[in-house]
């Protein structure tokens, strides 16, 4: 693969994301109609996709937004909720790390959740950038032109946040976090995450996201120290 | 205010993503920070599905009845069954639009 020509290379990238990035599809249409539901101007609703491109990270800041947050603490939370982009990073440096500063930087800026998927798992011999950059910027712009659908939408049809499809992002979060799923502490994590998540939000914390998140972590990061569930 | 918080945050992703990247970096996390990040997506994914299943529209909801809740158990099922996300985020919608409209 690596000595495949540069154009089939990168619509192998731009196929093998499509379906990873129709199941997004409901987010961007979010993504878009929340900002604007949350006195966004289209130009920054659609802003925040092009530039943070991380669909968590949007629609919890926006959600911020809405309840009066602080910059401060949207920061940070965008900054904890993004983490395992660390990991990702860690994980791809051997291959990633090795090019020059432009495609390190671009491959870098399209390292989503879906990109790491389907890049993750190939060497230094055979890893092709041409299919990777197929993979993240086909993703970037699906990402985008659903984010802009959902702009359009989100104006001529009030009552959007109405039809319930922020199950769709429950959802896709439930999709990724299953397979996770493998272990004692990771139980103990998502216990701890959910029940703290519900009772702090219940109770109107505005960090209720973050706070009850780390204490999820930490109760995993806990029980695998302590060798809970290990035989 | 908007503008400089899409910047920040551009920023904080793009540092997460990039700075292990960066062939100059000579840090490496060590095992503890990467076991802690290791329960990055079921902690903080979890923690952001919670209010939406249990505290739609700002109602504590724990019914079993909860269409959110009956939705999100098949969600699970069925990701466990099929491994796909695309099967699973579709069906668990139509059943969740089903449950809502049936209970």
């Amino acid at each position: 693969m690596p000595t495949a020509l540069p154009h089939y290379a990168f619509t192998r990238g731009a196929i093998a994301v499509i379906p990873l990035s129709l199941a997004c599809a409901p987010w961007g249409l979010l993504a878009g109609s929340m900002a604007i539901d949350a006195q966004f101007t289209p130009l920054q609703a659609q802003g925040l996709s092009a530039i943070v491109f991380a669909g968590a990270a949007q629609l919890v800041a926006i959600g911020m937004v809405k309840s009066g947050a602080s910059l401060i603490s949207i920061v940070l939370t965008t900054l904890l909720l993004t983490s395992q982009h660390l990991l990702y990073g860690m994980h791809m440096r051997p291959t990633l790390s090795a090019l020059n500063t432009r495609w390190r930087m671009s491959l870098g800026f399209l390292l989503t959740d879906e990109f790491f998927a389907l890049v993750n798992h190939y060497d230094r011999e055979t890893f092709n950038r041409w299919y990777a950059l197929g993979v993240g910027l086909t993703f970037y712009i699906i990402w985008n032109l659903f984010t802009l659908a959902g702009i359009v939408l989100g104006k001529s049809i009030p009552g959007l946040d109405q039809l319930g499809l922020e199950f769709s992002i429950a959802a896709t979060f439930i999709a990724l976090i299953t397979p996770v799923v493998r272990d004692v502490p990771t139980v103990v994590c998502v216990a701890v995450s959910l029940l703290c998540s519900v009772w702090l939000s219940y109770l109107h914390w505005e960090s209720a996201v973050v706070v009850s998140g780390v204490l999820g972590m930490s109760a995993g990061f806990a029980c695998k120290r302590l060798g809970v569930g290990q035989r | 205010m908007i503008y400089l918080m899409i910047v920040a945050m551009g920023l904080v992703v793009f540092f997460n993503r990039y700075v292990f990247l960066e062939p100059r970096l000579p840090v490496r996390l060590n095992r503890g920070a990467r076991e802690f990040l290791g329960f990055a997506v079921p902690g903080m994914l979890t923690a952001i599905c919670g209010p939406i299943i249990f505290l739609a529209d700002h109602q504590l909801n724990l019914s079993p009845t909860n269409p959110y809740l009956l939705a999100a158990i098949c969600a699970v099922a069925l990701m466990f069954w099929t491994r796909s996300v695309l099967i699973t985020v579709l069906s668990s919608m139509a059943l969740f639009y089903l449950f809502r409209w049936w209970l």
